[in-house]
């Protein structure tokens, strides 16, 4: 209601026409058949937790993170969901920045009632104390790029983050058994969420006089259709929600036939998200696996091949302080080696590609030269085996207190380079890697109090 | 909890295909072009149209059909606690849309071009079922108004608890944490119009708690239409001519 | 206007009041047998082909259903439905009164009951003595001098554009800005269009302008000469005489005047809470059967039930006749 119209782009009647007189033909505009969906890519960050879903033409994007929070007084022993949108006017020129409009609104509350309502995800395991100490689990979708369907997409997105996220375990310990102690994940590998089951969303739009149905409509035909509704199924055949916001007046046969319909398009998503979480999984601990090899090496010599590469890092981006930075480094890099021996295994496995040939386990890099590395730092030319390195540091707990700036600094360029050489499908820099890991603040703001 | 006893009444008495209590006012609001008040048993909503009437934001003016607003307002004092946001919060901007789109299927629009069409609704005692009154009030109010539509829309609720069906869920049956399915309909034509569930339900028993909402709309059209048609005829008789 | 349920009427009154509507039940069933429809209702036909389907109605599969609560009414082969609540239908010619609230470049907006605002153009009123001059761009900057926002004007339609909007105009003396008296809105299906919109109610000295949007005006009896020339020589004449006298016009209204306006006032509203036709006759009649009260009790009980009473009566006489 609040939408400028002055924004919006309105459809001719030509347009119009035309999609109505294809589909009266079985055809869609963009060569689909009524019931197929558009291509769907899932794609996960650096971070656990995050991930990045394209459906067509639409882009979205998932963040999962977590919070010690006090529960709810009716609820002591369960942990809390909740989820936020965020309608980038990136996406749609008709979206306004700020406060969340109706449509943003609905689509929250759809996500948030097929994952709390049908108990997609198990509340009682994120409770720490009762009655004091909860999990509270947030969820953030930002729409990139609407090209129809953001409900699908937007579903698939949190279902996708949920998945891959792992929260920090934490322990009751300290001097008299009531102090909570939440370990890094350094310390302690961090536990996934308990998902019982996928509740995935399909969305049906009805368009013309005869209603016709299409699944997953694209912007142009959500421009057209009469009415919409959006069933959340998952694969045990049960009904998580639907939403049926008034429009067109449809007959329950036809709705019936609809839900059959989505629960094998669901089926279809399921095994799509579930491989695309395998795979993630994989290589997340294929990473692990590497940390633990080398957790041999002497400390001394790690230390200073891990200097080297510090300053030819620092030379590479911030040449004034380059001096404190490397000393503030050592420091960092000795108490590093105190409290978290994985950490510095890690930092260990990145030297010891430096000094050795090609890493052996990593089918995508390739070998490369010391010295021409050093080199190439001093002309700014980023390269691969820098990897694990950066990600070392990505996994490395903010609870360094006097040194967060830096480490935030060193993290920054760590994503981008991180991502180049992945074991994944394409090589390019995706999205997360730009934007500065929220979670981040977050977290560091959560563990100074 | 024993939401069902073994003789088959319900936590008020009733049994399980029976709705609550249904009463009607036409003409609660006297400054408004039509409005209505409705009660489903303890839940008790008021509506009130404005229009159509002159569209106040210029840049949102449709040149071919009428704007229709709406807003759903719970009153402080409708429920237990004391609310803090009466409106604006997530859950009434979302059935503020869900009711505009639900009025918008039955209204005939293109009728009454470049006008405005406002639908306030206000909760004032929620015993579960608030949107199902909501919508029913604000059909009576659209009515009252002398705004052509299609058909009119009832809607009505039902759930499931302790295996059976259950029509017209009042706020502890709804609390329950079972099942919920509001159904909205179009009473000549019986087609579906507003379809909202959450919880989860295996298709078939899905299927069967549906109908029975559809029942329980078809039973609200009824009763909604000789409260219309008594108003009518009592117009017109101190109308006279 | 108030609601009849919300009046607190004691035993006796209540059983004066149902006996009224019985009789009125009983005349209007008589009279008429028309069938009464709600929303969505089949209209019964004879046949279907050579209908014209009018307002109210749509085809549904067929058959003929009524869109809006109201009368059937059919006129040789035109079928509609008649509503009783709905807004203001205009047609040319209907005078009208509305409240200006927007002064716009060479035209004010006028709020009518109607579902968009209606445009009085500068062009389309007389600005007092000159009419036969020609505009210029002083008038359009003295805009304001005549009109402002609030004001009540009584206008008559020139005709309904394209879109929709009306457009009124002023030509003559009678039409202009209403000052001195009440406006009251009543819903629009109560006054029906009649010859003579305007009426001079002598014995009470108050003028009643009846608008057939529904708003009507009640107030203090102005004079005015229908004659231009008349009044031109007159007015300079009086403007020659009295240069500085400007003040004296703001006369004072005699309580008296004020009273009788309230009366009238108040008729209005009682006969629109009970739904009655409103003409000069009924109101005259209503005036003078609340002589007999106070002017604030004439929105109590008993004055309901007296007018109801009376309007029986009015209805059975006219049946007679």
């Amino acid at each position: 209601m609040e939408q400028r119209l002055s924004n919006t782009w309105r459809m001719t009647i030509n347009e119009k026409k035309f999609i109505k007189t294809s589909l009266l033909a079985d055809l869609r505009v963009d060569g689909r058949r009524p019931f197929d969906y558009r291509r769907l890519i899932i794609k996960f960050g650096s971070e656990d937790g995050s991930s990045e879903v394209q459906l067509g033409q639409t882009h979205v994007m998932g963040v999962v993170t977590s919070q010690l929070v006090q529960p709810y007084r009716d609820r002591p022993n369960e942990g809390t969901l909740s989820i936020y949108t965020e309608f980038s006017p990136m996406a749609d020129p008709s979206f306004e920045a700020g406060r969340p409009g109706e449509s943003a609104v609905e689509l929250g509350r759809i996500i948030d009632r097929g994952l709390r309502e049908s108990m997609a995800v198990d509340t009682e395991s994120l409770c720490v104390v009762t009655g004091k100490l909860v999990w509270s689990i947030r969820i953030d979708i930002h729409i990139l790029d609407n090209g129809g369907n953001l409900v699908d997409a937007a579903n698939i997105a949190a279902l996708a983050a949920l998945s891959t996220f792992r929260r920090p375990e934490c322990t009751l310990g300290g001097e008299d058994g009531q102090e909570l102690i939440v370990h890094p994940p350094e310390v302690r590998e961090p536990v996934p969420l308990i998902i019982h089951h996928l509740p995935i969303a399909v969305t049906f739009g009805f368009i013309g006089e005869e209603n016709i149905v299409v699944i997953d409509p694209t912007y142009f035909e959500e421009a057209v259709m009469g009415g919409s509704m959006t069933a959340t199924l998952n694969t045990n055949g049960d009904v998580c929600a639907i939403q049926k916001a008034g429009g067109v007046g449809v007959l329950p046969s036809v709705i019936m036939q609809c839900l059959r319909l989505a629960s094998v398009k669901a089926g279809d998503i399921t095994n799509i998200i579930k491989n695309a979480v395998k795979s993630f999984n994989t290589e997340r601990s294929l990473r692990k696996i590497k940390r633990h090899n080398s957790s041999v090496i002497d400390v001394s010599e790690t230390a200073q091949k891990v200097d080297v590469k510090f300053s030819t890092n620092h030379v590479n981006r911030l040449k004034l302080s380059e001096d404190s930075r490397v000393a503030q480094g050592n420091g960092m890099e000795v108490d590093g080696q105190i409290s978290q021996k994985e950490g510095t295994s890690k930092r260990d496995s990145s030297a010891k590609s430096f000094i050795g040939g090609p890493s052996s386990w990593d089918p995508h890099s390739k070998g490369i030269d010391p010295d021409a590395l050093r080199a190439s730092f001093a002309s700014r030319v980023v390269l691969a085996p820098t990897e694990k390195l950066e990600d070392s540091k990505v996994d490395e707990p903010t609870d360094i207190e006097p040194n967060q700036p830096i480490v935030d600094d060193n993290s920054y360029i760590s994503p981008k380079e991180a991502t180049n050489t992945k074991s994944k499908t394409n090589e390019e820099k995706t999205l997360i890697d730009a934007i500065k890991p929220k979670h981040r603040r977050r977290r560091k703001a959560s563990s100074q109090h | 909890m024993e939401f069902v006893s073994p003789e088959g009444l319900r936590l008020d008495g009733r049994r399980p295909m029976e709705m609550r209590q249904l009463r009607a006012k036409i003409g609660a609001v006297d400054k408004a072009h039509g409005s209505a008040y409705f009660e489903m048993g303890n839940t008790k909503v008021i509506a009130a149209v404005y229009g159509p009437r002159e569209v106040q934001n210029r840049s949102q003016q449709l040149n071919d059909q009428a704007l229709v607003r709406c807003e759903y307002t719970m009153a402080n004092f409708s429920t237990g606690d004391r609310r803090r946001k009466p409106k604006g919060d997530r859950r009434s901007t979302e059935i503020s849309l869900v009711i505009r789109q639900t009025m918008e299927a039955c209204i005939m629009t293109h009728l009454m071009p470049r006008s405005q069409i406002d639908i306030f609704v206000q909760v004032l005692q929620a015993d579960g079922g608030t949107r199902s009154a909501c919508i029913n009030a604000a059909t009576l109010a659209l009515a009252d108004a002398g705004i052509p539509m299609h058909d009119l829309v009832t809607s009505c609720s039902a759930g499931y608890l302790n295996s059976t069906p259950l029509l017209d869920l009042n706020y502890v049956e709804d609390s329950a944490g079972g099942p919920d399915v509001t159904v909205g309909i179009l009473p000549k034509s019986t087609k579906v119009t507003l379809l909202q569930m959450d919880s989860k339900l295996p298709m078939d028993i899905f299927e069967n708690v549906m109908q029975l909402a559809t029942e329980g709309c078809k039973a609200v059209a009824n009763y909604i239409r000789e409260v219309l048609l008594e108003k009518t005829k009592e117009r017109q008789k101190f109308h006279g001519v | 206007m108030r609601d009849i349920e919300s009046l607190r009427l004691n035993q006796t009154q209540k059983l004066r009041f149902e006996k009224a509507l019985e009789q009125l039940d009983f005349l209007s069933a008589a009279a008429n047998s028309n069938a009464c429809v709600a929303v969505a209702d089949t209209i019964l036909v004879d046949h279907q082909d050579g209908l014209l389907k009018g307002h109210g109605t749509t085809d549904f599969d067929g058959e003929l259903v009524a869109t809006v609560c109201g009368v059937v009414e059919r006129v040789n082969k035109l079928v509609y439905v008649r509503t009783l609540r709905a807004r203001y239908k205009p047609e040319t010619g209907d005078i009208i009164v509305g409240r200006v609230i927007e002064v716009a470049p060479k035209r004010w907006r006028l709020e009518i009951n109607f579902t968009q605002d209606a445009v009085l153009m500068l062009s389309s009123i007389t600005t007092g003595e000159d009419i036969q001059r020609r505009q210029t761009a002083d008038d359009e900057l003295n805009m304001r001098s005549i009109f402002v926002e609030n004001d009540v004007v009584c206008a008559e339609v020139r005709g309904v554009q394209h879109d929709g909007s009306l457009h009124l105009q002023a030509r003559s003396q009678k039409y202009g800005k209403l000052e001195r008296g009440q406006l009251l809105t009543v819903p629009p299906y109560l006054v029906k269009r009649r010859k003579q919109h305007y009426h001079y109610l002598e014995q009470l000295g108050i003028d009643l302008i009846l608008g057939c949007n529904g708003f009507i005006w009640v107030g203090e009896h102005i004079d005015t000469k229908d004659d231009m020339v008349e009044d031109q020589v007159a007015k300079s004449e009086q403007q020659n005489e009295n240069p500085g006298d400007n003040f004296s016009k703001e006369t004072y209204t005699s309580v008296e005047i004020r009273q009788n306006i309230c009366r009238a006032a108040n008729a209005v509203r009682v006969l629109c809470a009970l739904g009655f036709n409103i003409t000069a006759d009924v109101i005259i009649e209503t005036v003078k059967l609340s002589n007999s009260v106070d002017i604030h009790e004439m929105l109590g009980p008993e004055f309901y039930v007296l007018v109801a009473e009376s309007e029986v009566e009015r209805r059975r006489s006219s049946k007679r006749i």
